[in-house]
C-alpha cells in the first residue's frame, strides 16, 4: 500500500514535465524505485570520488552501511511483511558465509579445501542458505507469531553451535580467514560490488512484494485465520518468505566473509547480530523495505563518529542506539517511513487545498 | 489435582491422560531414563548436581512464565535481571568479605553470603518496577495492537541497553567469587556437594514453594491469577490491573536476581552472563508450553538432565545443540508445549 501510495505521488508529480520523464519514472517504480530512492543511490555511489569521503576509513563505513542496508531489507521481507520475526538471522547469514569461506578454500589448515573461485562460492553460500531458509520455513510452519520468532532462535543457537563445535571445517572460535573476493588492498571496487548487491536485494524483493506475493504475504501477517479463510495457503507463501530471505542473507554473508577476512562464530552469527538489523528494520519502518536502507548509513556514521571521539567511553554508542530503538517502538512504531508517509500526505493534502 | 477430584480413580485418569498425552508422558519417561543412565554411569554427584541445576533453572524459567502468563510478554531481558543479580551479590559480598578477613567472626561470615542474596531480591524488585513503569506501561497506555510481537522486541532493546550499559559503567572485567563458604565439601551416600550448591538449591526450593503460596493462597495472587486469565473481566471486579502487571514484573524480576545471586560462585558478574541462563530458561518455556507456571518447574529439571547427559556423553561442547535440537523435535510434534499453553496471548498474531 505504502507503494501505490509513493507510485500515484509520482505520476501526479510529473504531469507537467515531458512525457519520457513521465515514461522514465512508471518504469522506475515498476522496479519499485522512486526518483528521489534513485538519485539518493547515486549520490551514495558517488560519494567515494568526493572529497572528505574518498580516505579508506570512511570507505569502509559506507561498506558497513550498504551491508547493514542490505541485511536490513532481506529482514523486513520477512518481519515486516508475514510478521515473523526471523530470530535466527544472522545464524543463516552465517551459514552463508562458512559455506564461501570452505569452498573457496585453497590453504590445508582445515580438513576441507576445494578452492573454488569466490565469485562462484558466494552464489553457491546464497543457495545452501535458501535451502536452510526453506528448512526453517518448513520447521517453523505450525507455530505462529512469537513462536515461530522463538523457533527461529534456537536453530540459529544450534547453527551456532554447529559451526563453534565441527572445528575441523570451520576451526571454531580459532577464527577461519576466508580468501579476499579482489585481489586488491582498496575498498572502492568492495563498495561498488555491495552496493550492486543492496540493489539487487532491493530490487528482487521489492518485484516479489509488489506481485500477488507480496499480497498474500501481508494477508498473512496481518490475520493468519482471515487469510486461510479466504483462501491462501499460509504455509506455502511462508516457506517461499523464509525460502527468499535467507538467500539474500547467505549472500550477504558471502560478502562479508571474503571482504573482512576473518570469520568466527561469535562475530557472525551471534544473536547481538539479528538484534542490531532488527533494530534497524524497525528504525527505518516496518514493511517499508528502504526504510532500513535508509537508516543504515547514517546510523553507521553515527556510530563510528561516536566511536571514534568517545573511545574512553566503549559502549556508549550501543547504549544510545538501544535506548533510540525502545523509545522508536514505545512513541513511534511507524518508523522512519511512517514519518516519509506522513510528510508526503501533508505536502499532498496542502497542495490540493491552494 | 482437579482431575483426581472429578474421576473416580485416581489411575484411570493417570491412564487417560497417558492416553491423550502421549508425547508428554514419552518426554517425562525419557527425561527420567536419562537421568538413571547419568546416575548409573556417572555417579550419584553427578546426579546431585542436575537437581541443583534444575532448582536453578526451574527458579529462572517460573519468572519468565509467570510474566508471559500475566503480561504477556515474551522476557528476552531475563537474563539481564539475573546478570544484575550477580552483581549486587558481588559488590555487597566482597566487602563483607574483605571486612571479615581483618575482623574475623564465624557468625557473621555465615550469613554474609545470605545478606547478599536477600540484598538481591529488592534490588530485583525495584529494577522490575522501574522498567514497567518506563517501558511496558507507556507502551500499554498508547496501544495493545500487537502487543505480544512489540513487547518482545522492547525486551530485545531493554536487554541490549542493560549489558551494554553496564559493559560502560564497570567495563567487561569478569567478578566472581570461587566459592561463598569456605567448608569443605558435605559427603553423605557417596555424594559430594558444596554448601553452594545445597544452599543455591535450598533457595530456590525456597523461593518457589513461597511464590506458589503468594500465588494460590493471598489475595494480590488471586488478582495476579485472575489478571492472567482475563484482564477484562479483572479490571470489572476492581482489580487495579496497572499494578498487577507491575506487580508481577517486579516479582519476576527479583526472583532471577535472586537466581543470580546464589549462583554467583559458578558465573561470575560480567555483562553477558545473563545470556546462558536467559538460553536455558527460554528452552524450558517452551518445552512445556508459554505461560505455564506449573509446568516449569518440572521443565527445568528436564532440561538439567539433558544437559549433563549431553555433557556426561556426548561433549561439554554440544551442551547448547542438543538440547535444542531435542526441544524443535519436541515443537514440532507438539506446538505449544508438552504440558500445553493456555494463555490468552499465545495465538495472537
Amino acid at each position: 500500500m505504502n507503494v501505490n501510495t509513493e507510485k500515484t505521488l509520482e505520476t501526479k508529480r510529473a504531469p507537467g514535465l515531458t512525457g519520457a520523464w513521465r515514461g522514465f519514472t512508471t518504469a522506475l517504480g515498476h522496479v519499485g524505485v522512486s526518483p528521489l530512492g534513485l538519485a539518493l543511490f547515486i549520490l551514495v555511489a558517488l560519494l567515494p570520488l568526493i572529497p572528505p569521503f574518498d580516505q579508506e576509513h570512511i570507505l569502509r563505513w559506507l561498506i558497513m552501511g550498504a551491508f547493514l542496508g542490505a541485511q536490513a531489507v532481506a529482514f523486513d521481507f520477512t518481519g515486516g511483511y508475514i510478521n515473523v520475526v526471523n530470530f535466527g538471522f544472522a545464524a543463516v547469514l552465517g551459514l552463508g558465509s562458512y559455506t564461501s569461506a570452505i569452498l573457496s578454500n585453497e590453504l590445508g589448515i582445515v580438513a576441507i579445501h576445494p578452492g573454488w573461485s569466490p565469485w562462484i562460492t558466494i552464489w553457491i553460500g546464497a543457495l545452501v542458505a535458501g535451502m536452510f531458509g526453506f528448512f526453517l520455513g518448513w520447521l517453523t510452519l505450525r507455530l505462529r507469531g512469537i513462536y515461530a520468532a522463538v523457533m527461529a532462535w534456537f536453530v540459529g543457537i544450534a547453527l551456532m553451535g554447529l559451526a563453534t563445535n565441527l572445528t575441523d571445517i570451520t576451526r571454531g572460535s580459532l577464527g577461519f580467514s576466508p580468501r579476499p573476493l579482489i585481489e586488491t588492498t582498496a575498498n572502492l571496487p568492495y563498495y561498488y560490488t555491495i552496493l550492486a548487491m543492496l540493489a539487487l536485494t532491493y530490487v528482487v524483493l521489492r518485484l516479489v512484494t509488489k506481485s500477488h506475493l507480496g499480497l498474500a504475504f501481508q494477508c498473512i501477517g496481518q490475520n493468519i485465520d482471515a487469510a486461510r479463510a479466504s483462501g491462501i495457503n499460509p504455509t506455502r507463501y511462508r516457506i517461499i518468505n523464509f525460502t527468499l530471505s535467507c538467500t539474500f542473507a547467505g549472500l550477504l554473508g558471502g560478502f562479508y566473509a571474503h571482504y573482512i577476512g576473518s570469520l568466527t562464530p561469535k562475530t557472525v552469527m551471534h544473536t547481538s547480530k539479528t538484534v542490531e538489523v532488527l533494530a534497524l528494520a524497525y528504525i527505518g519502518g516496518r514493511g517499508s523495505l528502504w526504510g532500513g536502507i535508509v537508516t543504515a548509513f547514517p546510523f553507521v556514521f553515527f556510530i563510528e563518529y561516536l566511536r571514534s571521539n568517545l573511545s574512553e567511553l566503549p559502549g556508549l554508542h550501543m547504549v544510545i542506539y538501544g535506548v533510540l530503538m525502545i523509545l522508536m517502538m514505545i512513541f513511534y512504531p511507524d518508523g522512519l517511513s511512517g514519518l516519509y508517509r506522513w510528510a508526503v500526505e501533508k505536502i499532498k493534502s496542502r497542495s490540493k487545498g491552494e | 489435582m482437579e482431575e483426581m477430584k472429578d474421576d473416580p480413580s485416581f489411575w484411570e485418569s493417570l491412564l487417560l491422560s497417558i492416553k491423550t498425552k502421549r508425547a508428554t508422558w514419552l518426554v517425562i519417561l525419557l527425561t527420567l531414563a536419562l537421568a538413571v543412565v547419568t546416575g548409573v554411569v556417572a555417579g550419584p554427584s553427578q546426579l546431585a548436581n542436575t537437581i541443583v541445576a534444575g532448582g536453578m533453572w526451574a527458579l529462572m524459567a517460573v519468572g519468565l512464565a509467570l510474566v508471559f502468563g500475566v503480561m504477556n510478554i515474551c522476557h528476552f531481558a531475563h537474563g539481564e535481571s539475573f546478570m544484575v543479580g550477580a552483581y549486587v551479590a558481588y559488590f555487597t559480598f566482597t566487602p563483607l568479605q574483605n571486612y571479615l578477613a581483618e575482623n574475623p567472626n564465624t557468625f557473621l561470615s555465615t550469613i554474609a553470603p545470605l545478606v547478599s542474596m536477600i540484598v538481591a531480591l529488592p534490588a530485583g524488585f525495584i529494577l522490575g518496577v522501574i522498567i514497567e513503569k518506563l517501558v511496558f506501561y507507556p507502551l500499554r497506555i498508547r496501544t495493545r495492537r500487537g502487543w505480544v510481537m512489540n513487547a518482545f522486541l522492547l525486551t530485545v532493546g531493554i536487554s541490549f541497553v542493560m549489558t551494554n550499559g553496564t559493559m560502560l559503567v564497570l567495563g567487561p572485567n569478569f567478578r566472581g567469587i570461587p566459592r561463598y563458604w569456605e567448608v569443605e565439601p558435605l559427603e553423605f551416600l557417596g555424594v559430594r556437594l558444596t554448601l553452594d550448591r545445597i544452599v543455591a538449591f535450598v533457595v530456590a526450593v525456597i523461593s518457589i514453594v513461597s511464590l506458589w503460596l503468594f500465588l494460590q493462597r493471598t489475595r494480590m495472587g488471586r488478582a495476579i491469577r485472575a489478571v492472567s486469565q482475563d484482564e477484562t473481566g479483572a479490571e470489572m471486579v476492581g482489580i487495579n490491573v496497572n499494578g498487577i502487571h507491575t506487580l508481577t514484573f517486579a516479582l519476576a524480576t527479583a526472583l532471577a536476581t535472586l537466581a543470580g545471586a546464589s549462583l554467583l560462585f559458578m558465573f561470575p558478574a560480567y555483562p553477558t552472563v545473563g545470556l546462558k541462563p536467559l538460553y536455558i530458561a527460554w528452552y524450558v518455556v517452551m518445552l512445556v508450553g508459554l505461560g505455564n507456571v506449573a509446568g516449569s518447574i518440572a521443565g527445568g529439571f528436564i532440561v538439567a538432565v539433558l544437559q549433563t547427559f549431553t555433557q556426561q556423553f556426548i561433549g561439554v561442547a554440544w551442551e547448547d545443540v542438543v538440547p535444542v535440537a531435542i526441544m524443535i523435535l519436541v515443537l514440532l510434534f507438539v506446538p505449544s508445549g508438552i504440558f500445553g499453553s493456555e494463555v490468552k496471548g499465545v495465538q495472537e498474531q
